[in-house]
């Protein structure tokens, strides 16, 4: 049952994926990256993550993409005539791309047959009781500095994009 | 449950399609969308060791993954808009001032 729903949002996300660097449109990719979005979302629940699920459609499919895509409109790029780079680096990048593919398919199907996970999940792991244990006790410092940094983007964006 | 290679694998798979738009592509905004698309697919390989090991470590990281990837959305965004109020085209070939 979950193998099957895995199968289906797994191929959702690969091919939204590649919808994101095939389109040729700026919005059209911007509208594939929520669907991949969204299906990380599924892929966080099925793997007992639910508050991270939550996070993840909240923050990136509610919060980013409505920026990308504002900004999309704001800038209303022409449609490109070039949209890719270079021929030699486009047969580069490809290559090298389907090389990557192919030794980590051969690196983690080949090599040591599968690695199965536990039947379930340990207790509290993914509530919101169990990650803030975690995020609050053991890893103060890092979300004390992730919202410094916060503070500096948005500090930053303001500055770059002010009137003169 | 499907077994843990299947969704590290996705998320090799996703990380490679994202190197490669950012390889491929001439508009800044789709080079954007393809950074996203790397961090996200080190998330996903984040919480499936984190549902491996049956710790909450890995979730914590990739929610402090999804707040540094938010500002970097944030400033690069206002980076483009700056570019583009400076009257030039958007296009990471004709952006090579900080070339070495």
């Amino acid at each position: 049952m979950l193998t099957v729903l895995f199968a289906i949002v797994a191929a959702l996300a690969a091919t939204s994926g590649l919808g994101v660097i095939l389109n040729r449109r700026p919005l059209y990719a911007a509208l594939s990256l929520v669907v991949n979005m969204l299906a990380l979302a599924v892929l966080f629940l099925i793997l007992s993550a639910q508050f991270l699920a939550a996070a993840q459609i909240i923050v990136y499919a509610g919060a980013v993409m409505v920026l990308f895509v504002f900004v999309i409109a704001l800038l209303n790029p022409r449609r490109e005539e070039r949209p890719l780079r270079g021929d030699a680096q486009v047969v580069a990048a490809l290559g090298v791309g389907a090389l990557f593919i192919l030794l980590s398919a051969v690196g983690l199907f080949a090599s040591r047959g599968f690695t199965t996970f536990s039947a379930h999940a340990g207790a509290g792991l993914g509530s919101i009781q169990g990650f803030g244990n975690v995020l609050y006790r053991d890893f103060g410092f890092p979300f004390e500095a992730t919202s410094l940094l916060l503070v500096v983007a948005a500090v930053g964006a303001v500055y770059l994009s002010r009137g003169r | 449950m499907p077994p843990l290679n299947a969704f590290v694998f996705l998320s090799a798979f996703m990380f490679v399609t994202g190197t490669v738009g950012v390889l491929l592509r001439r508009n800044p905004l789709i080079v954007f969308m393809s950074i996203e698309l790397m961090l996200n697919s080190a998330n996903l390989a984040l919480v499936a060791f984190s549902r491996f090991h049956d710790s909450a470590e890995g979730q914590v990281f990739a929610l402090i993954v999804i707040a540094v990837a938010a500002s970097e959305v944030v400033v690069g965004l206002a980076l483009m808009v700056a570019i583009f109020k400076s009257g030039r085209a958007l296009d990471i070939d004709g952006l090579s001032e900080l070339r070495g």
